[in-house]
């Protein structure tokens, strides 16, 4: 395997930084591009550890000048894109008879926009070397979607469709197009719940425990590696056995 | 050679290159339609690795479909467009 440059949207949460080191622990030369949006905290730190491996990059991602102005960035420096993380994300959960039309399509435009976004912005790149990773997260909320989330499931179950369909429309050009669907895992939303909701959501879990961030982290950075080149249009339970 | 003729041997180099076809620069014709009935039977995913290219290689941005349908038509109308790109650009 050869060094990759890799760009991961929503870097600062507790999902992006996980993601971040698996590629940093991957190889000693990847290249890191992480975008941000409103939080760069985590990101600042990252990159003062790894000065000359990770690059901040602002990066809404609603916003198509964004995605242009961070790929003219990205490819002027490094030449190519090997790999698209498409992790941010954002929630606004709530029951639909109560929800304000402009929060719906919020979450519709960071979840589901954003990945479109994404890959357009990346594609150009990617079908020049004819070869890429696409690999997006999703949610398990995509498959078996909880009341109080229809903005956010319809909008991740959206990223599943779309990863099916980008997948083939891609695939003889040497890209794959992937996504993960993380359960419950230890990160900042579910930090917010109250200790009676983290327990009914443990005891939905068949292993009675958490997901870890580095867990999830590890299935993106396996379905981005140049070994699972015969693996696209996947999604990838990560849950600890919800059914 | 003159200089269209010079860029329609190039538009031929880039389809046989990019597109990986099954035959050589000399096999193409200038007004040979490249989608449809009688054509060379490019498809959609063809398409766009042309735009692709037409941006990488010559700065030559197809901004939508339909313009993707008029400028694809055959080497020569590719040539054509380029022609005029390249000699707005001076």
């Amino acid at each position: 395997m050869s060094q990759r440059v890799v760009l991961i949207t929503g870097a600062n949460g507790g999902l992006g930084q996980a993601i971040a080191r698996a590629f940093l622990d991957e190889r000693e030369d990847n290249a890191l591009w992480l975008g941000v949006h409103t939080r760069r905290d985590q990101v600042e730190r990252l990159v003062a550890e790894h000065p000359a491996r990770c690059r901040c990059v602002s990066l809404d991602v609603t916003d198509p000048s964004a995605w242009a102005r961070a790929m003219r960035e990205l490819t002027a420096a490094t030449g190519r894109l090997d790999v698209l993380v498409n992790n941010a994300g954002r929630q606004a959960d709530g029951l639909l008879g109560l929800m304000q039309p402009e929060a719906w399509r919020r979450v519709l435009g960071v979840n589901l926009e954003g990945v479109f976004h994404g890959c357009q912005a990346a594609l150009p790149t990617m079908i020049g070397q004819r070869s890429g990773r696409i690999v997006s997260v999703a949610s398990l909320s995509a498959l078996l979607a909880p009341a109080g989330q229809t903005s956010y499931a319809a909008a991740k179950a959206g990223v599943l469709a779309m990863t099916q369909a980008l997948a083939k429309e891609v695939a003889r050009l040497g890209i794959t197009v992937n996504a993960v669907c993380p359960g419950y895992v230890d990160t900042e939303a579910l930090a917010s719940l109250s200790e009676a909701q983290r327990q009914a959501a443990l005891a939905r879990v068949p292993m009675r425990r958490f997901g870890q961030p580095a867990e999830v982290a590890a299935a993106v950075r396996f379905l981005a590696c140049p070994a699972a080149g015969y693996i696209t249009g996947s999604i990838l339970k990560i849950d600890g056995g919800i059914l | 050679m003159d200089n269209a003729a010079t860029l329609r041997q190039q538009v031929k180099q880039m389809l046989v290159e990019n597109l990986m076809l099954p035959c050589t620069v000399d096999d193409l014709g200038d007004d040979q339609l490249l989608f449809g009935p009688g054509s060379l039977g490019l498809d959609s995913v063809d398409a766009l690795q042309l735009v692709v290219a037409l941006d990488k290689n010559h700065g030559l941005r197809i901004p939508d479909p339909d313009t993707a349908r008029t400028v694809l038509q055959s080497v020569r109308s590719i040539a054509e467009a380029l022609e005029r790109h390249l000699g707005a650009q001076g």
